[in-house]
């Protein structure tokens, strides 16, 4: 009678594994996981809610910390939607700069993955030498824009600052460097034998179990499926600049390696034509401060997959609803698919691989 | 298959001869890049206090207060703990009295007093503060008086 009870490891809210706080109930049969159980939500902070309280302009800096690592994309997603409503374009230049900020967040962002995956892999080298490398982009978007995160990058209407001959000989020096040591990460993930018996074969997700948990972002494009919103529906420069998707077929956590190392390859091809094809002009654009009644819907292409802003005005200088969904929502049911089978030491790994964002998750 | 270890050797090695990468602050500074935004700066020559910067704050941390608006005599408020430092302030302006300056920016203090600031002429300083700890003295109680 006892061996068929379950015995549950339960992991979080508060534990050494996790960066931030989120329930995890592995049912164990030795060390083998047989299935899981997860609880978000710890990390509710009401911002939502709060939006209603604020006016058009102050939302854009609250949205903006929703999350310290994707904070660009909080911001520029909202800008879009405001603007969308309020039927007014930001100027080329101004969309361009969007785009340049967002890619050097990605690339900040997929550094910040690869340390962190790496540590919970047990590869702290890896950890420490891709971190110190994150401090090159760190210190281009301190240069570019002011702040290290939380850039404030957008107003509504448009951006804050220009992209100058200076700025541009630090980006382009930065992307430079970057791109030879993403060479040598990528050779280091997809040779180093110890580490591939971590990654190779653990967590695969198939195309057609991607399909059905639906899971999007680099997650996806690991499992096969090509979905990138700057693709599929491009937004501000995406259009002028298009992205080759990059997408790999084994699905396990080697390809979501491969997926994110070469998504920075790409990244950096796309900053480089971005400074160099600066469109002239003005950076902003007048905004009225009240927003025309209605509803918008705004997409875009964050590091972990695409946020979706919903937002309804009634015509007043506040709005009456904002509705934010983040990429890892989506991307934490793709745990509860393929975590039973492995061992309880790949959990952590697993969990990594889908760059977990608790605090966008939960706002 | 190929067994490869210890890829990251040679980044280990070449590394042992090199300085640290981690700098020694506060002994030793970086400068700071021209777009750091710190402390908050105002110049009252050219506000006409039409309170647009506070209006956009998003955490409440600027207040101009009208002592004489014929007389141009305004006073702020800038309560440095609560900014953000997000320069909503700076775009809003239309007259270019703000900015956010790069070079004051270890804002840190051990107590609260620092970070109310008041910045304006020192007499119309003096004015918004007098009115203020007035406002502020307790009502004399009906008992004893």
């Amino acid at each position: 009678m006892l061996a068929l009870e379950k015995f549950i490891v339960p992991i979080g809210p508060q534990h050494p594994a996790l960066k931030e706080p989120g329930h995890f109930e592995f049912a164990v049969d030795g060390e083998t996981v047989t299935s899981v159980n997860v609880r978000l939500g710890y990390v509710h902070r009401g911002i939502e809610k709060a939006t209603e309280d604020r006016n058009w302009a102050q939302n854009l800096y609250l949205l903006e910390r929703i999350c310290g690592i994707c904070s660009h994309t909080h911001a520029l997603c909202y800008s879009l939607g405001v603007e969308a409503l309020a039927e007014v374009t930001a100027p080329p230049r101004a969309q361009v700069i969007r785009s340049l900020v967002a890619e050097l967040e990605r690339v900040h962002s997929h550094f910040l993955w690869l340390g962190v995956a790496a540590h919970e892999g047990g590869f702290d080298t890896l950890f420490m030498y891709s971190w110190r490398d994150r401090e090159t982009i760190m210190d281009v978007l301190e240069g570019l824009t002011g702040n290290r995160v939380n850039y404030s990058a957008n107003v509504l209407g448009g951006v804050k600052f220009d992209v100058d001959e200076k700025q541009r000989a630090a980006i382009q020096r930065g992307v430079d460097y970057l791109e030879e040591r993403t060479h040598h990460y990528y050779k280091v993930v997809t040779t180093d034998s110890t580490f591939i018996r971590r990654t190779r074969g653990v967590g695969t997700l198939t195309t057609a179990q991607a399909e059905h948990v639906g899971v999007i972002g680099p997650m996806a494009r690991a499992s096969g499926i090509a979905r990138d919103v700057r693709v599929d529906a491009p937004y501000a420069a995406y259009n002028l600049f298009p992205v080759n998707v990059v997408v790999e077929t084994a699905g396990d956590l080697e390809a979501r390696f491969v997926v994110r190392l070469k998504e920075l390859l790409e990244s950096y091809r796309l900053i480089r034509e971005m400074v160099d094809n600066l469109p002239p002009g003005d950076l902003t654009v007048r905004m009225p401060r009240k927003v025309k009644e209605g509803e918008a819907i705004s997409r875009i292409e964050a590091p972990r997959g695409e946020a979706f802003y919903f937002i309804k005005s009634n015509g007043g200088e506040k709005p009456e609803r904002v509705k934010v969904r983040t990429p890892s929502l989506c991307n934490f049911m793709s745990i509860i698919a393929t975590a039973p089978g492995h061992q309880l030491a790949d959990m952590p790994m697993i969990l990594a691989g889908i760059d977990p964002c608790f605090s966008c998750n939960d706002r | 298959m190929n067994f490869q270890v210890a890829t990251m050797l040679s980044d280990i090695l070449k590394s042992l001869f090199k300085r640290p990468i981690t700098e020694n602050y506060p002994y030793e500074r970086r400068s700071t890049p021209d777009r750091l935004r710190g402390q908050l700066a105002w110049n009252p020559e050219k506000c006409t206090g039409c309170n647009l910067c506070s209006k956009d704050c998003p955490s409440n941390a600027i207040e101009v207060i009208t002592i004489d608006r014929k007389a141009k005599r305004f006073v702020m408020e800038y309560h440095a703990d609560r900014c953000t430092y997000c320069a909503q302030c700076v775009q809003n302006c239309r007259f270019d009295c703000l900015s956010l300056s790069h070079e004051h920016w270890e804002l840190a203090a051990l107590s609260k007093q620092p970070f109310n600031m008041y910045y304006g002429k020192a007499e119309d300083v003096q004015t918004h503060r007098k009115k203020l700890a007035e406002s502020k003295m307790p009502k004399p109680d009906p008992v004893t008086a």
